[in-house]
């Protein structure tokens, strides 16, 4: 009896896709599928892993995002540099082996394979044949194009991080199948062209349930890639960049009451809600992960100090994991800056030095995110916090605004971008909250004031190397940082590290891809 | 009547052919045979598994007796091959039989160690843990991302693959009693493996039971076994903690306690084990004959807690019908399995615990177990090693059950003709409980302490067998030929009820999707003139882990078979007495992919509780595609194979040697990379590349004194094997073997050109003293950075050249033996020195903790800096004697019984061993040394009683 050799999955976490589609809900929790893609590494729990060739843990999307965003840059330091990768990012002598790198271009690239999944299960022929629902179709108009909002957002990140990806969309098969390789000014005409066709079918700002995406999500992307455009395709678009940063502060959001509201364990219900525009959900209990908040929690509670418990974690936490640069330390000097609820920089009897990366006792620590609720009390689990990831917040669209002003849009306002600087130094309580144009004596004295703000803002928040980057200041010489290019005290790095290499392991397996330049 | 030789037992199953025909009989339960139209003059020929050939030349009395001696060399010997038997003689492959005799002695558990050692090409790497079950290739393993064990057949009954898991059981050969086994054949090459087909890539080892008689015997077996772990990985005693740390971290003095403790001793004890079996057979009813045998055993391990508890019960019932027309071959097993599993993690914590610190403290809430505590919390690190193993009670209880029935049926019409019929199955059913006592301090940040967890399993299989065999013989020609079908079903199942401590907590299910293996085969020999032999193999199988149009392998192998010694010119010779050629060549399928039962199909998998996610208040349960690979096939080895049997001075000194060259293709990479953004991961398991093993394997037995009152004999074998990725697509490389030290770290690397598991590692600078610079590694690509591009490929775990030599001496009744073995550049990553010899680590989170003193050989500070040094490279070639025994046979003590026996011995195990390598144990089967269990010297005291 040769038909024996049919088997099927008897596992109850797993079913034929035949079979899932039978029930309707299947089309919303296969769209959550696409989205948990961003905070989870797989199905069976934190330390499970759908793609391969590295630690679960780091292949996490908000945490790679982290890492080659932040930890390349000046504002953090992770001690213990025999986690494989972390020692080459942060010291920037990665290699297109680093398994951070390969962790980053693989998630990015099965959250387009999700979402092209997704597209191709609720074709109109599939939901005919499938007799669904005239509700849920209506739903489902709404569903894809998040998925292709999702995937939108993998292709930014792409572009931005790598420079080139290889182009997929839902005709295209599964299997036997190697995709081109879009270049830059390909993969930004294609971002630009999705977001825009979506927009319609996108739910208004702030209507959407918590956690899914809404038009300004595209918006926030869009003003992202068009501040960036000189950057990515030679060409300035400021005034589409301020352009959609108004389309996003005209979609009704609002400041968080407090700053540290924005980074606690109910950011997902507290005032935070009015300001983050989209979270990457963390959950003790349902979404546990080691993502970027687990991670900074954990990794913030200094060694010295044993700040863990009133971070809503263990007394110890990760043992100091993570620890700050000496140039981020220096952005809070002037006195404005003591009673400035940005400033959660706790220095001790520590010195601001770190000149030897594994001693956890050197260098200063950060206070930023913690698992303790504002209204008191704590996240549910003591390692997985209950702190969303703020992928994107208000505060982030004032300060682009404002940059974008001052970089020549048009149609802006002067005033009103120094209204939205000091709409953050207000909430964030520093004295100095009235700036003007006559605090500045230029407008590359404003610019490099704007890229300070944001990091005083924005630290730790996944944007640095894009904003070093855009200010020339990542790579060559002019701006050095602690154990930038490997010295203790910093030293120039190629231009070539503007854009990381396609992993080894992708180039393989895929011959359309080609290595970027000095990799 | 056929006697045994030495106990004068009747010896069943005799086979008795008349010399130069095919005419022939087998002896009855008692012995006896007869055997019609004989004359004066003919000569009968005696032969059975594991005794010496025997010529009878028929004189004036046609009734006799017949003693056959055990024999020394092995050339007449039965061999049980795939769906049949042949004689070392006349088999054209590379078989070795190996029966109780051989087998090595020692404190052995479990049956694969009866073989450590004793055959050519064959590697036994067991764990030092009680019961624990052993990693065996043959030939090295010719797969990579499949699993590299050999098929195990019990009976005809192939058991699942030795390294399946079975939570609560040490492992699957761990329940079975090595008293019970008769003999071992292991299968090597392709040709006598490719009756198995699918299965048989990594070889076959056949295990045949002891058997049923007429006459009724009784036999008791006792051992006890005193260990004592010998060796500690050196650590700072707790005097020179204190100096180094009021040294290095006189800031830290602070922290240092008054007590001396040695944990290593403090978690290490020694251990007695016993074993007894006990074995009746005889006739029941008058005709069935059978055999019973109840074992017991008990092992403590040389971890605290440890320990391990089997006892198993196993009949053979053997009866003939219808004059022998019809032989019925039933086994059962039922097997009962306790175990408390002793954390072997906790050797590490041992190492680094803080040696001034007490084992107790009367005033700690922690049950009264000192433990680190930090601002009124335990600190965060490694705890107290005694008090975690002994708050921790992980105890196994697994019961088994297999067997099978094997009918074997002579046409009356066609006795040339028989039909064989085998059905047979294998359940195991396991539980294990794990609790941690609520007096430990809370693992990993929970919320809660303790643990309690209880998870059950299930893995079964059945198997349907049948198949044909004709023999007949046409002049000068000899023909046999098989064709047969196999069924083979294997489930897998279970659940886990997480912690239930945890208020969170949800309790899970799982379940593999069935494996199915069906296989189509046949074999024929051919026999011309006795001295020319072929054979030919073929087997089609089908297996459900692959799409329909990849599901089917062809497979099969020929072999050619010269016995040059029965040509003329040989036939006298004074030095040559036994000379036979071998060549072969063959293919073999593989498709034992542990965890890939259903890739090719469509599938979603849920997210579990843990891996959800929330839109708004809404937690839905998150759903994904699973990676699909649909063009998963066959992996297939070929094997050519070019041998020499021989026979020297009379068979005084005998043996083989074997050339053989495998390639393996379409070999399975687990972590192939996949096109990124087309499928639902960045890797899956494919067939890209391809596998060389080249080997020698030579063997020599010799009889060097054989008189009635001294004996002595000795066996010798060597393997030399050289292994070598020889394809990979588009020169893909791979990352493998983790260490401990950071997270995700890894030390091998698979890459073209090389042998898999090479250490991937930076090439150590030194000073001009000699001592090697922290962090300064040669700039190997020469651009300035060093970086991991600068890492290069340094030799790998795997021995070039294996030894084993064994042998025997007797006196009278006094009997002597030993073994040793070797290895020969074989290498270990030494990873408790890469990953715990540097001063950093004198600081454990807020706490002190111990290093090695090794640290003061390198001076290195930082872990991250040194961790993938060559410098913790290796060499770890070793001589070491296995075991040594010595024992008296006293007969007849028992004047009652017409035949008694008495023998009392004793034995040492893991007497020494010789190695530069600076870790515990130079035997470490994948090369990375992250604290082994340790193997404990072992003094042995046995007794034998038969009636």
């Amino acid at each position: 009896c040769t038909k024996d050799l049919n088997i099927v999955p008897e596992d109850d976490q797993t079913t034929l896709s035949e079979k899932l589609f039978e029930n309707e809900t299947a089309y919303l929790e296969v769209l959550a599928g696409i989205y948990a893609n961003l905070s989870l590494t797989g199905t069976d729990g934190a330390g499970s892993s759908n793609i391969q060739g590295l630690d679960p843990g780091t292949s996490q999307y908000g945490r790679v995002l982290l890492y080659l965003q932040t930890l390349s840059a000046d504002q953090m330091i992770w001690s213990y540099e025999n986690d494989p990768g972390t020692r080459e990012i942060q010291r920037n002598i990665w290699t297109a082996q680093n398994p951070l790198i390969l962790g980053m271009f693989s998630r990015a690239s099965v959250s387009v394979a999700f979402a092209n999944n997704f597209l191709r299960e609720t074709t109109t022929e599939k939901l005919d044949a499938r007799n669904v629902s005239a509700a849920t179709r209506a739903d489902i108009v709404n569903y894809r194009a998040e998925a292709r909002l999702l995937r939108a957002l993998s292709y930014y990140h792409l572009m931005d991080l790598f420079g080139k990806a290889p182009l997929v969309n839902e005709n295209d098969p599964v299997v036997n199948f190697n995709p081109p390789q879009a270049d830059r000014q390909q993969l930004f005409t294609y971002i630009e062209s999705e977001l825009t066709a979506i927009e319609v079918d996108l739910k208004d700002p702030m209507t959407n349930q918590h956690g899914r995406a809404d038009k300004a999500v595209a918006w926030m992307i869009l003003a992202k890639m068009y501040l960036n455009a000189e950057v990515y395709i030679g060409q300035a678009k400021y005034t589409e960049a301020a352009d959609y940063c108004i389309k996003i502060i005209n979609g009704g959001y609002t400041l968080a009451t407090n700053y540290a509201d924005l980074f606690m364990a109910d950011n997902n219900t507290n005032s935070a809600v009015n300001e983050i525009i989209f979270p990457l959900i963390s959950d003790g209990i349902e979404t546990q992960n080691f993502g970027p908040t687990t991670v900074m929690v954990n990794g913030s509670v200094g060694s010295i100090e044993q700040n863990g418990t009133p971070l809503g974690v263990g007394a110890g936490g990760w043992g100091g994991a993570l620890r700050l640069r000496r140039e981020f330390v220096q952005l809070f000097d002037a006195s404005v800056f003591n009673t400035d609820a940005r400033n959660t920089i706790i220095s001790g009897s520590r010195d601001i030095e770190i000149r030897d990366i594994s001693d956890q006792d050197q260098g200063y620590i950060l206070e930023k995110y913690s698992n303790a609720k504002s209204t008191g009390g704590f996240g549910s689990d003591q390692t997985f916090v209950d702190t969303d990831f703020p992928l994107f917040r208000l505060a982030d669209v004032y300060l682009m605004y404002a940059e974008a002003h001052f970089r020549g849009a048009s149609g802006t306002n002067t005033d009103l971008a120094f209204n939205y600087i000091n709409l953050l130094r207000t909430r964030a309580n520093n004295p100095q909250n009235n700036l003007s144009m006559s605090d500045f004596s230029n407008n590359n004295e404003i610019l490099n004031f704007i890229l300070d703000e944001r990091a005083r803002e924005l630290h730790w928040e996944a944007k640095r190397r894009q904003d070093l980057i855009r200010f020339g200041k990542f790579t060559g010489g002019n701006y050095n940082w602690a154990w930038k290019g490997n010295g203790s005290n910093g030293i120039s790095i190629s231009a070539d590290l503007k854009v990381y290499p396609i992993p080894n392991a992708s180039l393989a397996s895929n011959p359309e891809l080609k290595q970027n330049p000095g990799y | 009547v056929v006697k045994e030789k030495s106990s004068g037992e009747p010896l069943p199953g005799v086979s008795v052919v008349v010399k130069g025909t095919q005419r022939g009989t087998e002896t009855d339960f008692d012995g006896n045979f007869s055997i019609t139209n004989v004359k004066t003059g003919d000569v009968l020929v005696f032969r059975y598994l594991g005794y010496a050939n025997k010529e009878i030349t028929i004189g004036t009395n046609f009734n006799f007796t017949v003693e056959l001696a055990e024999a020394a060399q092995q050339l007449d010997e039965i061999v049980v091959v795939g769906y049949g038997t042949t004689t070392v003689k006349d088999a054209t492959g590379s078989v070795e039989a190996i029966t109780a005799k051989d087998f090595t002695k020692g404190n052995i558990v479990t049956p694969e160690n009866l073989l450590s050692g004793r055959v050519s090409g064959v590697n036994i790497t067991t764990s030092g843990a009680p019961g624990s079950g052993s990693q065996i290739t043959i030939r090295g393993g010719s797969s990579i991302g499949a699993s590299n064990s050999p098929l195990i057949i019990i009976d005809g009954l192939p058991i699942e693959n030795s390294d399946a898991s079975v939570s609560g059981s040490r492992g699957l050969l761990a329940n079975i009693n090595p008293n019970d086994i008769e003999s071992f054949s292991v299968l090597k090459d392709a040709s006598a493996t490719a009756i198995y087909g699918s299965r048989a890539a990594n070889g076959v080892i056949i295990i045949n039971t002891k058997k049923g008689r007429t006459e009724y015997s009784l036999d008791f077996d006792m051992q006890y076994t005193f260990g004592e772990v010998l060796d500690r990985v050196q650590v700072f005693s707790a005097d020179d903690f204190r100096n180094i740390i009021n040294q290095i971290r006189p800031g830290d003095a602070a922290l240092l306690g008054n007590s001396n403790t040695n944990w290593q001793n403090e978690i290490l004890r020694n251990t007695v084990s016993s074993l007894y079996n006990l074995t009746a057979r005889g006739q029941i009813f008058g005709a069935i004959p059978t055999r019973l045998s109840l074992g017991f055993a008990n092992q403590e391990g040389s971890v605290l807690t440890s320990e391990f508890d089997r006892k198993t019960i196993s009949l053979s019932m053997n009866p003939s019908l219808f004059k022998d027309h019809l032989k019925i071959n039933l086994n059962y097993n039922r097997n009962f399995e306790d175990s408390r599993f002793g954390d072997a993690g906790q050797i590490g914590s041992a190492l680094r615990y803080d040696p001034t610190q007490p084992v107790y403290d009367p005033t700690s809430p922690f049950g009264g177990f000192y433990q680190h505590i930090v601002s009124g919390e335990p600190a965060n690190g490694t705890t107290n090693p005694v008090a975690a193993l002994l708050q921790r009670n992980n105890t196994g209880f697994a019961f088994r059950q297999y067997g099978n029935l094997n009918l074997d049926y002579k046409f009356h019409f066609l006795p040339e003709l028989k039909a064989v019929i085998n059905v047979g199955f294998d359940k195991i059913k396991s539980e294990n409980t794990d609790i941690t006592s609520t007096k430990a301090p809370a693992q990993s940040n929970a919320l809660f302490r303790g643990n309690n967890a209880f998870k059950t399993q299930e893995r079964g299989n059945q198997l349907f067998d049948s198949y044909l065999n004709y023999i007949k013989t046409f002049d000068k020609t000899k023909l046999d030929v098989t064709a047969g079908y196999s069924y083979q079903r294997f489930e897998n199942f279970g659940t886990d009820s997480g912690n239930k401590n945890n208020p969170n907590n949800v309790a899970t299910t799982f379940a593999d999707p069935d494996v199915v293996n069906i296989g189509f085969f046949g074999r024929a020999n051919l026999t011309f003139s006795e001295k020319y032999l072929l054979t030919l193999n073929y087997r089609r199988d089908g297996t459900s882990r692959f799409g329909e149009n990849n599901r089917w392998g062809n497979f099969g192998g020929a072999a050619l078979a010269w016995k040059i010694s029965e040509e003329d010119f040989l036939k006298d010779n004074k030095v040559i007495s036994n000379l036979k050629l071998r060549a072969s060549y063959g293919v073999t399928g593989q498709q034992n992919i542990p965890g890939s039962n259903d890739i090719y199909l469509d599938r979603y998998r849920f997210g579990n509780q843990g891996s959800q996610y929330i839109f708004g208040n809404q937690v839905i349960q998150s759903t994904i595609p699973s990676a699909i690979n649909p063009n998963l096939k066959w992996e297939d080895t070929k094997t050519i194979e070019f041998g020499v049997d021989y026979g020297l001075f009379n068979n005084k000194f005998s043996g083989s040697l074997n050339y053989f060259n495998k390639v393996s293709s379409d070999l399975f990479f687990n972590e192939a990379s996949l096109a990124d953004g087309i499928n639902f991961s960045n890797a899956i398991i494919q067939n890209i590349g391809e596998l060389t093993i080249n080997g020698i394997e030579f063997t020599i037995n010799g009889d060097i004194l054989k008189t009635d009152d001294y004996n002595w004999n000795f066996t010798f074998n060597a393997t030399y094997l050289d292994r070598e990725i020889t394809k990979t697509l588009n020169n893909q490389e791979f990352r493998t073997g983790g260490t401990g030290g950071g997270t995700g770290n890894t030390i091998q690397l698979y890459r073209v050109g090389f042998a898999p598991n090479s250490f991937h590692v930076f090439k150590q600078l030194y000073d001009s003293a000699g001592k090697p610079i922290e962090g300064a590694y040669v700039d190997l690509n020469g651009d300035g950075l060093i970086n991991d591009n600068d890492r290069y490929l340094k030799e790998n775990p795997n021995a070039d050249i294996a030894l084993g030599f064994q042998s025997s001496f007797n006196y009278k009744n006094l009997d002597f033996a030993f073994n040793l073995r070797a290895n020969i550049g074989n290498h270990v990553y030494n990873n408790v020195n890469s990953a715990r010899a540097q001063y950093e680590l004198l600081r454990d989170n807020a706490v002190l903790g111990n290093i090695p003193t090794s640290v003061l050989n390198t001076n290195f500070v930082r872990t991250a800096d040194v961790i993938n040094s060559d410098i913790y490279v290796e060499n770890a070639s070793f001589l070491r004697m296995d075991n040594v025994t010595l024992g008296y046979t006293f007969n007849n003590p028992i004047k009652k019984f017409s035949y008694s026996s008495l023998r009392i011995w004793a034995g040492v195990q893991n007497v020494f061993t010789w190695t530069n390598y600076t870790g515990l144990d130079p035997e470490v089967f994948n090369g990375i040394d992250n604290l082994i269990y340790p193997r404990s010297r072992n003094f042995l005291f046995g007794a034998n009683i038969k009636f």
